[in-house]
């Protein structure tokens, strides 16, 4: 719709103040790197990135320009090899070449990188980051990786069946989510049920059930005004420990149900009497971490602070 | 234990199609290159080797006018299949919902046979055809039309009818194995429908292009049925001169030198054309 392969059936396209209706995607001052990269087969490297100028620029600054843009994305030089010598990583740097030479005022990315090899991704993630800040071009891109989204992106708008959730920045969007869809999307998240007991401005004293009573902070974002409600604890916030962690002001005990090592980070699921689902804790992978075992009884720790208010429990 | 190594198991399976492809191909091939050198003297055969028969040939205006006139006919057979079936192709592999029934209904022609469909095209072009009457009927002319028959124009209309199905499915399948996504790339860039088609839908169906113009050129060059209905005597092309060296001439060595000319014309014909069409398509940027 931006780029202007679809209409809208309501509303409007403004692109720098502009209404773009009515105007054909070849005139709009967007361009796109597409999900399969669409690298013109029959063109080499420089024609490919050349493409969009052809006709309308003298061949010196063509050829200069195609040279900056190949440069920009580390291919200098590589204009004569042919489309189909080209590696995954290497079609979607001339895919954004392509795109960038034209100074469009919006580049929009569908699934830039989901072709690509992990470490790859990750490589291509920093250097189109610093190309976006370095060119100052608004970047639109559309990922189904919630941790692509976070280290990319400025503000993130998180979309579920055609519809825009909430567009926040990344931080926001981790700690202050507006429902419990984008909370468990965006990076996981223990979602528990809460009774709330009173309310003031910005605060919320509720009953956590087994992790008793406590006051936290109001979300802006939700509505919370009904007895029932529900709560979000990330993995990451909770402590675990053999035994009652004494700085805690909530604790809980627990039995170990499964334990996950991803390098970095162990996740434990821990059973909780009075939970019905496990509730995921992520410890750092540090040297001296006390390693503990499935059916293995822990205590786990809470701070009020890490606890958000996901809003009135709907169902 | 046949199929030991890949290159074994290709030869095994390749096996029959070889020894098919030596018998009725590469033998007769043979026998019509060694016809060419003897000679024809009365009911026997002179053995001895000559190059008496391509002097001959070469040195003959009839034959050189045949040869040329076939690969005008053909060449503009080609050309007119192509032009027709070039938009046909398009509208299946891009517009079409029910791709099937086209190409189910592309194909219809050739339930009925050659020769029905050749002597169909005689009944709607005579003197007293379907076009003529219908012409006169509606007053548009006051005598039937005499140029419509027994001519080139005929032999080019009944053979780029016939085959019209040859020319779309190899352009159907070129334009069929385009990435959509290439085209909107196209727009994308700013390319408007025009300028997207000729530098990214064209460029990239050439290969089919050329495959539907050697498909048609190359036996329509030959043919020999259709002029010899259509063509009167303004319409008879080189396979109709040699069918009478076979026969009635009954000079086979003269036979044999003419379709080996005629073989080594088209091949030439079609070589340059396929280097050019290639050349031309990478010019295109």
């Amino acid at each position: 719709m931006i780029a202007g392969f679809q209409e809208p059936t309501r509303g409007k396209v403004l692109i720098d103040g502009q209404d773009m209706e009515g105007v054909p995607a070849n005139n709009r001052p967007t361009n796109m790197v597409f999900q399969s990269y669409a690298i013109f087969p029959h063109l080499n490297v420089g024609n490919n990135v050349a493409y969009g100028l052809r006709g309308k620029a003298p061949k010196a600054e063509i050829d200069q320009r195609v040279a900056e843009a190949l440069e920009m994305v580390e291919l200098g030089g590589l204009q004569d090899r042919g489309a189909s010598e080209l590696s995954g990583g290497q079609r979607q740097r001339v895919a954004l070449a392509r795109a960038l030479i034209m100074r469009p005022k919006v580049l929009l990315l569908d699934e830039p990188l989901s072709a690509l090899d992990k470490k790859l991704r990750e490589q291509m993630q920093f250097e189109m980051r610093n190309l976006q800040q370095s060119l100052g071009i608004t970047f639109v891109m559309v990922t189904h990786d919630q941790y692509e989204a976070m280290t990319m992106s400025d503000r993130i708008g998180v979309m579920f069946n055609g519809q825009l959730k909430q567009v926040d920045t990344p931080t926001t969007l981790y700690a202050r989510p507006c429902d419990q869809q984008v909370a468990n999307f965006i990076g996981e998240m223990n979602i528990l049920p809460a009774q709330l007991l009173g309310e003031s401005d910005d605060t919320l004293s509720i009953d956590a059930a087994a992790f008793g009573r406590m006051d936290i902070e109001r979300n802006p974002n939700v509505a919370t005004s009904a007895r029932n409600m529900n709560i979000g604890i990330r993995p990451e916030q909770l402590e675990i420990a053999v035994d009652r962690p004494e700085d805690y002001p909530s604790t809980v005990q627990g039995t170990v149900s499964n334990v996950a090592f991803y390098g970095e980070n162990i996740h434990y699921h821990i059973q909780v009497a009075g939970a019905e689902k496990p509730i995921s804790v992520s410890v750092p992978n540090y040297f001296h971490t006390v390693d503990f075992k499935r059916g293995d009884a822990v205590w786990l720790g809470l701070q009020a602070a890490s606890v958000i208010d996901l809003g009135t429990n709907s169902e | 234990m046949i199929f030991r190594s890949e290159a074994s198991r290709g030869y095994t399976l390749s096996a029959p199609a070889t020894a098919y492809v030596g018998f009725l191909v590469a033998a007769p091939l043979v026998i019509l290159i060694a016809y060419s050198f003897w000679t024809q003297t009365y009911v026997t055969l002179d053995k001895t080797p000559t190059l008496k028969n391509y002097s001959d040939a070469f040195a003959d205006p009839l034959v050189r006018h045949l040869m040329l006139r076939s690969i005008w006919i053909a060449g503009a057979v080609t050309i007119v299949t192509v032009a027709l079936a070039y938009p046909i192709a398009y509208f299946i592999a891009m517009k079409a919902q029910k791709k099937t029934i086209w190409l189910l209904l592309i194909t219809i022609p050739f339930w009925s046979s050659y020769l029905l469909r050749v002597f169909a095209w005689k009944l709607i072009l005579g003197f007293n055809g379907v076009m003529n009457s219908a012409l006169l009927a509606l007053g548009l002319i006051n005598e039937p039309l005499d140029f419509l028959l027994y001519n080139e124009f005929a032999v080019v209309l009944t053979l780029a009818h016939a085959w019209a199905p040859f020319a779309i499915l190899p352009i159907y399948v070129s334009l069929q194995k385009i990435d959509p996504s290439l085209l909107e790339a196209a727009t994308d860039l700013g390319n408007s429908p025009i300028q997207r088609f000729m530098r990214v839908t064209l460029p990239l169906t050439i290969p089919g292009i050329i495959a539907a113009c050697l498909i048609i050129f190359i036996p329509t060059v030959g043919d020999y049925v259709t002029p010899a209905l259509v063509g009167g005597s303004d319409g008879k092309m080189i396979a109709n001169l040699i069918q009478v060296q076979f026969g009635a001439a009954n000079n086979w060595p003269l036979g044999a030198t003419l379709s080996l000319i005629a073989m080594l014309s088209v091949g030439f014909v079609a070589i340059v054309f396929v280097m050019s069409a290639t050349r031309l398509g990478r010019r295109i940027r």
